[in-house]
């Protein structure tokens, strides 16, 4: 998981402490994301990170642990490479 | 509505016949259905969901709405302790352990345990996937002291499935649901229940405090939402539509076999073309429910869990719920400005209008619209290919 994903999605995490380190299997869900704010993520994602996931990408499964969603990115990433050759 | 199997309408009948008979004295004294509950117990139906292996009558979710439809036909609460019920079992069936379903389902099935409902907290709304009730394990025991706004039979109910925060949570979302058996723990009744309509769900403010044991989770600790998705809250909307359904269904069967009758054609034109339209426009809105629910159904019992947690089918069952508590007391308004004031305002006539009315008032509310609607806005905008199922 690079820094700018971790940036990303550190405010939409209110229960990660400001010290605490992200982790992979971290639940995205106990540390406070809801599925009202799923949406918000998606839009940041785009913006910082300049990706963006697919609507079959926008499963509970991938929302589910912080390494799941940076997996699901990861993949998106790679298709627009393959799709832009 | 597909006919029910005649195994089934059999068991079906007596219900009926004895929720019918109290359902007037039900909504007067806004009391529970308890002969409706007895014969439920009798029946063998609070076990439909049960597997047969637990002795169960292994009916399926069809089967489910299908019934509760047509209590609801003659009183929309009694219609609406059944389905809670189901929605509880269909829960245990599905993720509760082996050990706890086989210490359990025998029971539900013998008709020994009418479950109810805790999911109400002060302060959050009905919103599901939250709480703020903290509880500590304690040896093989979870402790936990609930108070809950809103239990719907919770007074008579012998066992409890509940949401409370799971042991050692970091966050409000870590919720998990709990199975208590009423003499597990010390059960309060704070108040009582005195609503506009739906008036024998008694659905009353509650206290549990107590001890539970560990082992008596349903899903994983923490994991609720995993529940919700797959069961509790497709099974909510699912069933609540279908008793709001089998309410308009009703007062619109009881309307037309009015009209038909000697007197009434004596009395009426039924050429009138404000008549057949409002006719028209009642059948019309009963329809799209009846439509949508069945549509929902199946594709609910085709789908997999994966499934289930995907926009397209969240979108669609949050629609139905909106679209059925809509749609069904907007037919009965319609079918009231039909007939007038003596049948369709008066309290205690035979067409029993102004409760239909009443109890349909409570749908919008029943998990409000207002956040069903922000829901699927935010849902639409993860579906941008607008997937349909």
């Amino acid at each position: 998981m690079d820094q700018p994903f971790v940036d990303t999605l550190r405010p939409h995490l209110r229960y990660l402490a400001p010290e605490q380190e992200l982790r992979p299997e971290d639940r995205l869900r106990d540390l406070g994301l809801n599925s009202m704010q799923a949406i918000d993520l998606v839009f940041d994602l785009e913006d910082n990170c300049g990706v963006t996931l697919p609507d079959d990408q926008l499963t509970d499964a991938n929302f589910e642990t912080a390494g799941a969603l940076w997996s699901a990115v990861e993949n998106a990433r790679s298709d627009s490479l393959t799709d832009a050759r | 509505m597909k006919a029910l199997d005649p195994a089934l309408a059999a068991r079906l009948a007596p219900v009926l016949a004895t929720v019918g008979q109290h359902a007037a004295e039900s909504d007067e004294k806004a009391s529970f259905p308890v002969e409706g509950l007895t014969a439920m117990r009798n029946s063998g139906l609070l076990g439909l969901l049960v597997p047969a292996r637990y002795g169960g009558l292994d009916g399926t979710v069809h089967d489910l709405l299908a019934v509760s439809q047509l209590i609801a036909r003659q009183d929309m609460s009694a219609a609406m302790v059944f389905a809670m019920h189901g929605q509880q079992v269909a829960a245990l069936v599905h993720h509760a352990s082996e050990e706890l379903r086989e210490r359990v389902l025998p029971g539900v099935a013998r008709g020994d345990l009418y479950l109810g409902s805790v999911t109400t907290e002060a302060g959050k709304g009905g919103h599901l996937l939250s709480s703020e009730t903290g509880t500590r394990r304690e040896g093989d025991l979870i402790e936990l002291d609930r108070m809950a706004p809103i239990v719907t039979g919770g007074a008579h109910a012998d066992a409890y499935l509940m949401t409370v925060l799971a042991p050692g949570a970091g966050s409000d979302g870590q919720v998990s649901l709990v199975y208590a058996e009423r003499d597990q723990l010390d059960v309060q009744v704070l108040g009582g229940w005195d609503p506009m309509g739906m008036r024998g769900t008694h659905s009353v403010p509650m206290r549990f405090t107590g001890a539970v044991p560990h082992d008596q989770v349903v899903g994983a600790h923490g994991d609720f939402r995993r529940v919700t998705v797959d069961v509790f809250a497709p099974l909510a909307h699912l069933g609540w539509s279908a008793c709001w359904l089998g309410t308009a269904a009703g007062a619109l069967s009881r309307t037309l076999r009015m009209l038909r009758s000697p007197d009434e054609r004596r009395r009426r034109d039924l050429k009138s073309e404000l008549l057949l339209t409002r006719l028209s426009r009642a059948r019309q809105r009963v329809d799209t429910v009846q439509a949508m629910l069945s549509h929902a159904a199946d594709v609910y019992t085709s789908l997999s869990e994966r499934e289930r947690g995907g926009a397209p089918w969240q979108l669609l069952v949050n629609a139905l719920k909106v679209t059925a508590s809509e749609q069904c007391p907007a037919a009965v308004e319609e079918l009231i400005e039909l007939v007038g004031l003596r049948h369709g305002y008066l309290r205690n006539q035979p067409l029993t209008l102004e409760r239909a009315l009443r109890d349909l008032r409570s749908a919008s509310l029943n998990y409000g619209n207002d956040r069903l609607h922000l829901a699927n806005g935010s849902l639409s905008l993860l579906d941008q290919e607008t997937t349909l199922v």
